[in-house]
């Protein structure tokens, strides 16, 4: 409680940019503070900074449908995420910064017989490993969620769910703040309104990279921009299997509580939630066609507000109240790119698609590590970029079309 | 109901009144009254408690724009009853309190928990110890939220959507806009004006001169081919200038030329302790009171303001009989200090600079902020502009236009003080955000905190994200951060415009639903056999007839029937038909003979396994090609694409819905087909593999000699009117024969005895054709074909996993999806699995390391949480050598 | 999804009556490398600008062509029927 009394400032005032680090993060969303943060608390690395070029949290940080799980397809994804939610879950506590991260359950509907197979075969897979998934028919969906429609009368008839306990939603701007103040007090630097131009290289090493403020020399690049990652990776010369689109989102105006389970829909294309405040927040998937135009679209607006009624009728009168967008980079398998390339020093972590927010934590400690030790951990050996030129892809492409 | 005598310019029809009820009470109004006017008109004074405190809410703006007067209508949350308009018997009831309006329960926390709810307070508080966060996040939520949506609510009404093209599209239908749509229908152009408002005029119907004015604008404009639509409200300016327009139960879609946005002011509130306190509005709503609805606002008013607006106000009140106790212009006169004071929530007098003035109503407006958020939507700079302390849209889009106040022509307002709180004494709140409560002590702690880009501050504090989306706060937000960072305006800048304009409901944007769904010539007749139906793609079909694994007997024993209508059907046909299968399939279609069908696999250029089918040639040039069900779109988009490359002498024609297919299997079936047609159907006459054209059953055929199922049988396709009397032709001339139907579950199990795969199921995005073991598909000693170099560098890889058959003891059935495991470590997974009474084992597909795909090879198949042993083989299950196929 | 795309057999139309496969690339004309094979099927210019890509009129005319599009504003710059002469595409 006294806590609340406590004016202390969350970060400090934007600090001089030096001349020097150690290792630069450009971008200062949730895996880019999680990298800083990690490499100054678990490797005592603080000669850092995390370069922003608007403010923290800005884009897919701020803009994603904060939901949290690891039902996935493959061991590696599962694995991967799973070990981000156990990080999450002990987060707050951590960081001394209440993240309100709501284990209500996530259910993954399945509206036909190919995706209840899916949905077999991700609860067996998560179950070897741990993860608490399971099957539920139709009216196992309606125990968990009493308000959903089951019925037969509508296009896409419920035939049961993937129901993950441990999945949920988390405050999004409160992950990003708390990772943000935790590095700040350890002695990294944020720099927000901080735009980098260009990245030196020399004999295929990194050297530095050049800003809006100035250029700064680094042997350690690491590169958390999603969405943007095709560019600043143009920028020292690595190719990536990337296409940039949109996600899009909209809430509703807030109303008392109605739903406290996380209800995702593949084959409508549409995940809802409710958050705290009372607001439905609903999204759907990537736009079709690749785009950096984060300009929000009314088809999307349409076609999830007729999918949500499919499933809650009751929602008809809701009134929708701002809808956004945000941009992802799209990896050909669906799973992220992180680690290493041919450039010495430039390290990226791209390509995660719409699960980016999720593994905040778990791409931190990982990353952290990966510059500290120098050598790839085995977690994240499986994302290598590499795998690409070796034709090795790990897909959750089959796990669904819809992803959250 | 006390209302003033009648005036010209009142909406309502005093010959007819409207009674409805509120919190249960029974309330009268006039036709032409909003729900809102008629309860102010009762002499309700409060409307809301508010989202944090629960502070006692009047009307504010009374123009639908701000949070103060939702209610919950007819069980519909959230609905602004200022602009709602009144209908007979609606049921209105208050929200977010508990007791009632005047007596909130909650507003204790107003007076004693204020303190300990600052901005973000929950961001630090309810960390320790964990388990208890789900039980506070309750109570958290609970107290969040404002209306309540209604668990047992139905779909009801019918909503509709609409498009419309249009040069000229003008939002919003005051005086600029009329005049700007009468511009544009003159120089020739379609021209449509939509207005939010129930009747066109903007302002000028708030006067005797000014209503006259206005229909005699809007008269003039539909006689130069204005479509003029009131109750329509343009919610967003989307790419390529659309402009969804809310008209209640019909969404038009406009697409434009040009759109010009003509939308006016948002007249902001002036920030002072007590500001927020019943009585306290804006000039439209006093004006709107009097001039709409015949109604007095107030015994006694102030009036603050920072233009016209406010002077045009006290004409308006002086009029209605309300007592003006003090008019203040600052454009005349800055005062220092502002502070509203009330009893039980509803003001009582102001003080300004230390003289108290006794007064039920305050109307304080500080200057007009144009509405650009529709500019900002399409891409529109915004700039603040400190000569008249607002933000103005610059750098307008190709194609869209503003003109009137919406573009800045606001004349010369005062910029008001950030706010006008007295430097000493216990203020009470300030409020910069009325729907968040929000005070300008909150947005001082945040900046001092660190929260100090106004970006970060909104999503800290939360200002300009509840219902009215910053329309009264974003301006005033933005002043109060400039005053304390010591910094301008400008340099802080805006946040995002983000659409929808106004708050839109889902309904209206969901329409009526259109989803696909497909269905094949024969669905009644399945459903009169009684079959279940369900879904497959896009397609309905029967699942089964009630008994799958009897309906897989039959096929076996006796003959079976199954509808097919589904499988996508292709001609391919011109001179170079064949060269583009041979390019675009791994395998080899250029060498068969006229009447042979060959069995074809399409994979993608990364080698990836697409879609299959049979490819019958029918004349040297020409190809019936077959795909999976849900494949045919896909399959000819697929053909077209590298054809837009290729650019071969070939048609793609789909013939899908053209026509139905059956198959006829089963060891009878040859007798069966024998009857219904002259063929020569025996085993030398009509071949395993080949395609032949005949009448079978009077209708003109194509029947493919081919066995998915396993059993000798017979694919019939032809034109899809005549599937019916087919059908019940086939089961009548073959009753003796013990012909019968069977469903999808019957081929699925036929097919996977067979070891037959199903793309899709048994393979994934991701299987190539010699880990799916089938590398006979795979003709290398032709020219380029796509997919060819991928699969190549598979095989020079060398394989990794394999998809192959496994057999287990009939007592254990793993999951489709079932893993393999190795020491409980993950290596592969079941895709099919079945009992098989024929076979007398559990059978399935699986995809397992590829040193495991050995006849004989153990591996170990989760069932229920343990592992079960299961044999690897490479052969089908039944009939291995073929024999019943081909006989 | 909300601009218009000129199809230049139906003219301009809603791009929700359109599918992409996405930016031209060029397929290897000889037995490439598994890195330039890669470099094919998995990596892509992403540019954000002008980009050449695929697009199919799937609810009009079922007509496959080539729009120059900018990605940073989704504004069409233009749009031709696959040229007579038949690039290496795919």
């Amino acid at each position: 409680m006294r806590d609340i009394f406590l004016r202390r400032r969350m970060w400090r005032r934007r600090p001089e940019l030096q001349r020097n680090y150690d290792a630069v993060i450009i971008g200062g969303g949730s895996h880019g503070l999680a990298t800083a943060y990690y490499l100054a608390k678990n490797h005592g690395l603080t000669d850092v900074c995390v370069l922003e070029k608007s403010y923290i949290g800005s884009g897919a940080a701020g803009r994603n449908t904060t939901i949290i799980r690891s039902n996935y397809r493959t061991p590696e994804g599962a694995e991967f995420y799973q070990r981000s939610v156990e990080l999450y879950e002990r987060l707050s506590a951590e960081l001394g910064y209440n993240l309100m991260f709501s284990q209500i359950g996530h259910l993954t509907l399945a509206h036909t017989e190919r995706a209840m197979v899916t949905m077999a075969e991700r609860a067996e897979v998560n179950q070897l490993l741990g993860i608490r998934s399971r099957v539920v028919d139709a009216s196992g969906v309606k125990e968990l969620c009493p308000e959903i429609e089951i019925g037969d009368t509508v296009t896409w008839p419920i035939m049961g769910a993937l129901y993950h306990e441990p999945g949920g939603i988390i405050r999004h701007d409160a992950v990003v703040w708390g990772y943000a103040r935790g590095a700040d007090r350890l002695g990294v630097e944020i720099h927000n309104a901080t735009e980098v131009t260009g990245i030196e290289r020399s004999n295929g090493k990194v050297t530095g990279v050049q800003t809006t403020r100035g250029p700064i020399a680094c042997d350690t690049v690491v590169s958390c921009t999603a969405g943007w990652s095709t560019l600043l990776a143009n920028m020292v010369g690595v190719e990536l299997p990337i296409w940039t689109s949109i996600l899009q989102a909209f809430v509703t105006e807030p109303v008392k509580p109605f739903l406290d389970v996380v209800i995702v829909s593949s084959q409508m294309h549409v995940y809802i939630s409710q958050t705290d405040r009372g607001e439905f927040l609903i999204g759907a998937e990537v736009e079709p066609y690749s785009t950096y135009s984060t300009r929000a679209t009314f088809p999307f607006l349409e076609y999830s507000a007729r999918h949500v009624l499919e499933l809650f009728p009751q929602l008809g009168g809701l009134k929708v109240l701002r809808q956004w967008a945000g941009i992802c980079d799209m990896s050909p398998d669906y799973s992220p790119i992180m680690g290493v390339t041919e450039v010495d020093g430039f390290i990226v972590d791209c390509g995660w698609g719409t699960y980016g927010f999720k593994a905040a934590p778990i791409v931190g400690t990982t990353l952290a590590e990966l510059v500290a030790a120098g050598t790839t951990p085995a977690l994240i050996e499986p994302f290598a970029l590499e795998r690409f030129y070796d034709d090795l892809p790990v897909s959750e492409l089959a796990a669904a079309a819809v992803s959250h | 109901m006390t209302r003033l005598p009648p005036r010209a310019t009142e909406r309502l029809d005093r010959s007819q009144t409207v009674a409805f009820t509120f919190e249960g009470r029974t309330v009268q109004g006039y036709a032409g009254d909003t729900i809102g006017s008629a309860l102010y008109a009762a002499g309700q004074r409060i409307f809301s408690r508010s989202f944090k405190y629960h502070r006692p809410r009047g009307l504010l703006c009374c123009s639908g724009h701000c949070p103060n007067c939702m209610m919950t209508v007819d069980d519909v949350p959230n609905v602004r009853v200022c602009a709602e308009p009144l209908r007979e018997g609606a049921a209105v009831r208050a929200q977010n309190v508990i007791g009632s309006l005047e007596r909130d329960l909650l507003s204790v926390v107003d007076r004693v928990a204020g303190p300990f709810m600052p901005p973000g307070f929950y961001y630090k508080t309810f960390i320790r110890p964990r388990r208890f966060w789900p039980l506070y996040e309750k109570l958290l939520r609970g107290a969040a939220g404002l209306g309540r949506v209604d668990p047992h609510a139905e779909r009801t009404g019918r909503f509709d959507t609409e498009d419309r093209r249009v040069d000229t599209l003008v939002v919003g239908g005051g005086r600029d806009g009329l005049k700007a749509s009468i511009a544009a229908a003159s120089g020739g152009e379609s021209v449509a004006l939509v207005d939010e408002n129930p009747e066109v005029g903007g302002s000028l119907l708030l006067s005797e001169t000014g209503v006259s004015q206005a229909r005699k604008l809007c008269e003039q404009a539909r006689r130069a081919g204005v479509d003029v639509l009131a109750s329509a409200r343009a919610i967003g300016l989307y790419e390529g200038k659309l402009v969804p327009v809310d008209c209640g139960e019909l969404l038009i879609r406009f697409r434009a030329e040009r759109v010009i946005v003509v939308a006016g002011t948002a007249e902001q509130p002036l920030v002072f302790p007590g500001n927020d306190l019943v009585g306290v509005v804006l000039p439209q709503a006093a004006r709107r009171l009097v001039n709409h609805w015949a109604v007095r606002p107030a015994e006694s008013a102030v009036v603050i303001t920072a233009d016209d607006t406010g002077l045009e106000a006290v004409e308006d009140l002086q009029a209605a009989g309300t007592k003006i106790v003090a008019v203040v212009d600052l454009r005349q006169r800055e005062p220092r200090a502002i502070a509203a004071r009330g009893r039980r929530g509803a003001v009582t007098a102001v003080e300004i600079d230390g003289q108290r003035l006794a007064c039920d109503l305050v109307v304080a407006s500080g200057s007009p902020q144009p509405n650009y958020a529709l500019l900002a939507h399409a891409g529109a700079k915004v700039e603040h502009d400190p000569a008249r302390g607002v933000f103005i849209p610059t750098e307008l889009p190709a194609g869209v236009e503003s003109v009137g106040a919406a573009a800045g022509l606001i004349g010369a307002p005062a910029v008001p003080a950030a706010s006008y709180e007295p430097a000493r004494r216990r203020p009470g709140k300030s409020f910069v955000c009325l729907c968040e409560d929000q005070t300008t002590k909150d947005l001082k702690l945040a900046i001092n905190e660190g929260f100090d880009s106004i970006e970060l501050s909104k999503r800290y504090t939360t200002v300009t994200m509840g219902p009215c989306q910053g329309r009264l706060c974003h301006l005033n937000s933005i002043r109060t951060y400039a005053a304390e960072t010591a910094s301008s305006e400008a340099s802080i800048g805006t946040t995002t415009a983000r659409p929808p304009w106004a708050p839109v409901s889902l309904q209206l944007l969901a329409g009526r639903a259109h989803e696909p769904a497909r269905r094949t010539a024969l669905h009644h007749r399945h459903r009169e056999h009684g079959a279940e139906m369900i879904w497959t793609g896009e397609w309905r079909r029967p699942y089964s007839y009630g008994d799958p694994a009897g309906e897989a007997a039959v096929v076996h024993d006796a003959v079976g029937l199954i509808d097919v209508s589904t499988l996508g059907k292709i001609l391919v046909a011109g001179p170079e038909a064949a060269a583009f299968l041979e390019r675009i399939y791994p395998n080899r279609f250029g060498n068969m003979e006229e009447g042979r069908i060959r069995y074809g696999v399409l994979t993608s250029d990364a080698g990836r396994i697409m879609d299959d089918g049979t490819l019958a040639r029918l004349s040297p040039n020409e190809y019936y090609v077959t795909t999976t069900s849900t494949g045919a779109e896909g399959v000819i988009e697929w053909f077209e694409w590298w054809n837009a490359t290729w650019q071969h002498d070939v048609e793609i024609i789909n013939v899908t819905s053209a026509l139905a297919a059956v198959n006829i299997a089963g060891p009878s079936s040859r007798e069966l087909l024998g009857r219904l047609t002259d063929l020569d159907v025996t085993a030398e006459g009509f071949r395993y593999l080949d395609a032949k054209r005949a009448y079978v059953a009077g209708i003109p055929s194509l029947l493919l000699r081919i066995g998915f199922v396993g059993e000798l049988g017979y694919e019939v396709h032809f034109p899809s009117p005549y599937a019916v009397d087919f059908w019940n032709t086939v089961l009548e001339r073959g009753a003796d024969l013990g012909v019968d139907v069977f469903g999808l579950e019957a081929q699925r199990i036929l097919r996977l005895e067979k070891a037959h795969i199903i793309i899709g199921q048994d393979t994934d995005s991701e299987s190539n054709l010699l880990e799916a073991s089938m590398p006979w598909i795979l003709k290398l000693d032709k020219d380029d074909f796509v997919g060819r170099w991928s699969t190549e560098h598979v095989d020079r890889r060398g394989l990794m996993t394999r998809l192959v058959g496994f057999e287990m003891d009939a007592a254990q059935l793993p999951l489709e999806g079932g893993q393999i495991v190795e020491n409980g470590r993950i290596v592969g997974r079941v895709t099919s699995v079945r009992r098989s009474e024929a076979v007398g084992r559990t059978i399935g597909l699986a995809w397992v390391p590829a040193e495991s795909a050995q006849e004989g090879a153990e591996i170990d198949i989760q069932v229920d949480g343990r592992p079960a042993p299961a044999t690897v083989t490479l052969k089908p299950f039944y009939d291995a050598e073929g024999e019943r196929l081909r006989a | 999804m909300t601009f218009l795309l000129l199809c230049p057999n139906c003219g301009p139309r809603a791009v929700e009556e359109f599918i992409t496969t996405g930016e031209v690339t060029v397929r290897p004309t000889a037995a490439p490398s598994r890195r330039e094979l890669s470099r094919y099927i998995y990596f892509r210019t992403n540019a954000a600008g002008s980009q050449r890509e695929w697009w199919y009129h799937r609810h009009g005319c079922e007509l496959w062509f080539l729009a120059e599009r900018d990605t940073r504003t989704n504004e069409v710059l233009g749009t031709e029927l696959p040229p007579a002469t038949r690039p290496e595409a795919g």
